[in-house]
């Protein structure tokens, strides 16, 4: 029975007694309950119920372990009930019987019923009479609550009646606050799972945004990764695991850790995908859908193996977009066996390769190839840095509409290799190639010959493990490297913001030599915010 | 898919250790090349002829590996030759700082297995 159904205040023939018992629906159903939490919500309506129904006890014990037990949960009177942790199995003892049969059941004279209590203290305390009723969501027992009375009592269908819509009220609070919890812990748990921090490439810009969905409890799936593989290697993840909330976000979580350890203990992605999907397989596990690519730092070309997941979107330097759709397999989770392959595409300089999930292309009643071209429309017009062009992106194609899925968008762009180069990477060893390559790219992109591409190269690089020597300490030190052209001469500066010291030993120290044996020109100026070495040269083609 | 950035390759040739260097050599990989190197040279070797004609890149910490195992073997009197492709870059480096004053450098590898043991403080 719903408030709606007992709440008959026109009524002119009312009786005086149902006036009282109006008055108790509106205190057990009243709007401002709603913002107890739980444990408190539960100790009100055990308060107000006993006093309704003149009982001396009342507790709420909730279902657990798949149905099998039951748990006190809140308790007046029987306190210890809930303290010493009283379980009972359904189906057995007073509460489990109406567990059991999801009816209410009365006890008129403990003692005397076919129906003996097992919990020792209905005795202890002296309870005579008892009325439990199920708290019921959907049709599926979740729990019963039951008064008791220290006197003989026998409770009558009003009782039944009153406590039963008690009982619904303590339900929906239950479950709503089951989900709420749920949904909560699924969103932390999906926050835990993303890149906190990008890694700091040279020569790449990289942006990645995720959005819940607009209601907590409908988080789910989707993520994205980033995957350093070492020897100038990265690997690129998006995915989107079927359903939502904890179920869906853990085994994001499980994929997650797969796809890291195969991407670093195998080649190419489209192994690395054929094994998640065998992976999933095993799992018997739900659907997903993934993209999982590898870019080489120093030649710009990607590998692309796509599993079920829309298109990646290759944005051209001129703004011009286009979905690369040459290959595919089905989601995982769905055929069993299938091998999957790469689609091979080299980036050219200012160029983004844009992954993101289905959230940001599907709405309702639209077909997906129309949020499809909307995406192509939006990303040639959006602006150029990937931070600014995802954000576009998003706030473009979710505008006038409520986020009804979760939304994973990851951008990597190659910088371009215009008169002005401006790069920033970290100060460790591994990033020498990738910087060495980067300014190899910028020299040739500005007309220098391949003597000009090899002279910057080892400059540059002598200069950065310099400037890595000098970056000890425990700070995560980053360089910042500056290439500008100037009627035909080339400049490099790299800054770092350690102290420079003087080169140590006897086979230390020829970086420098080095650097002035390919550049016309040297300067090392240290500073208190660091040192700049600047590098000079004409191009040999470029004047 | 994930290249290493250099690939050592030894080999014995009689008394003399044979080891080839491909790729790219900087403070990045320098460390762990220089243990395999000085590794596979053993007490017995007479010399160890370092072959950089496939070593598209080094720098100033590569320089310093091939200084050191320069020093090390000579205190065991064992030699160091090095076989560098004339004008490539590594051949520049290498002229950069001076080494063929403290290295011999041969040409080819047919000179370096010949020189060694004569002397010759290469062409």
């Amino acid at each position: 029975m719903t408030p709606e159904q007992t709440n008959q205040e026109e009524s002119p023939h009312v009786a005086a007694e149902d006036v009282i018992r109006l008055e108790d629906v509106q205190r057990v159903t009243e709007s401002a309950l709603a913002y107890l939490d739980l444990d408190d919500l539960l100790k009100e309506l055990l308060d107000r119920v006993t006093d309704m129904l003149d009982a001396d006890t009342a507790a709420v014990l909730l279902v657990e372990e798949g149905g099998r037990t039951l748990a006190a949960r809140a308790a007046k009177g029987l306190e210890e009930e809930v303290e010493r942790g009283f379980r009972l199995p359904v189906g057995r003892g007073f509460a489990g019987r109406v567990a059991f049969t999801q009816e209410p059941v009365v006890i008129e004279e403990v003692g005397k019923s076919p129906i003996q209590p097992v919990n020792p203290l209905f005795a202890e305390k002296g309870v005579r009479s008892l009325l439990g009723v199920p708290l019921l969501v959907e049709g599926e027992v979740i729990g019963v609550l039951h008064v008791g009375s220290l006197t003989h009592r026998e409770f009558n269908e009003r009782d039944i009646e009153l406590l039963q819509l008690v009982a619904n009220r303590v339900a929906l609070s239950i479950e709503r606050s089951r989900l709420m919890v749920q949904g909560r812990i699924a969103a932390t748990l999906q926050r835990s799972l993303l890149p906190r921090q990008l890694p700091q490439i040279p020569g790449l810009r990289m942006a990645g945004r995720y959005l819940p969905a607009a209601d907590e409890s409908a988080v789910g799936g989707d993520w994205y990764d980033v995957i350093d593989l070492g020897n100038q290697c990265l690997g690129f993840v998006i995915g989107d695991v079927a359903g939502h909330g904890m179920a869906a976000a853990t085994f994001m979580g499980q994929l997650r850790s797969a796809i890291r350890a195969y991407a670093l203990d195998t080649d190419g992605p489209a192994a690395v995908v054929t094994k998640l999907a065998e992976f999933s397989d095993r799992m018997h596990s739900r659907m997903a859908t993934v993209i999982y690519a590898t870019l080489n730092l120093t030649t710009w070309e990607a590998r692309i193996a796509r599993a079920g997941h829309p298109y990646p979107l290759l944005i051209h330097a001129d703004g011009k977009a286009e979905f690369l759709d040459e290959t595919g397999g089905p989601p995982i989770g769905t055929v069993g066996g299938k091998r999957y392959e790469e689609e091979v595409v080299t980036l050219s300089a200012g160029e983004t390769l844009l992954l993101y999930t289905d959230g940001l292309i599907e709405r309702r009643g639209q077909q997906l190839s129309d949020g499809e071209s909307v995406l192509l429309d939006v990303a040639s017009s959006a602006p150029d840095e990937p931070e600014l062009k995802c954000q576009a992106i998003i706030s473009q194609l979710t505008e006038d509409t409520t986020i009804l899925d979760d939304i994973a968008i990851l951008a990597v762009q190659t910088v371009g290799l215009d008169e002005l180069l401006e790069v920033a990477m970290p100060a460790a060893p591994a990033q020498l190639m990738t910087s060495r390559h980067l300014i190899r790219r910028w020299v040739e992109a500005n007309s220098g010959t391949d003597d000009d591409c090899a002279a910057f190269a080892i400059a540059v690089s002598e200069a950065c493990a310099n400037a890595i020597e000098h970056a000890y300490g425990p700070r995560d030190e980053t360089i910042h490297l500056q290439a500008t052209l100037r009627e035909g001469v080339a400049t490099v500066t790299i800054r770092d913001s350690g102290e420079w010291r003087e080169p140590r030993g006897g086979n230390r120290g020829r970086g420098i030599p080095i650097m002035r044996e390919f550049m016309d020109e040297v300067s090392v100026e240290p500073g208190p915010q660091g040192t700049t070495v600047s590098l000079s040269r004409r191009l040999r083609e470029g004047g | 898919m994930r290249p290493e950035l250099a690939r050592l390759y030894l080999e014995s040739q009689g008394d003399i250790e044979l080891a080839r260097v491909a790729g790219e050599v900087d403070a990045s990989n320098v460390d762990a090349l220089s243990e395999r190197l000085l590794e596979a040279v053993s007490n017995q070797a007479r010399a160890l002829v370092l072959d950089l004609r496939e070593t598209s890149y080094i720098d100033s910490s590569g320089i310093s590996l091939i200084f050191d195992a320069a020093a090390r073997l000579r205190n065991r009197r064992q030699e160091l030759r090095l076989v560098v492709t004339p004008r490539s870059f590594v051949g520049e480096v290498l002229a950069a700082v001076s080494m063929d004053q403290s290295v011999a450098i041969d040409p080819a590898l047919d000179d370096a297995l010949r020189a060694v043991g004569s002397g010759d403080p290469a062409s």
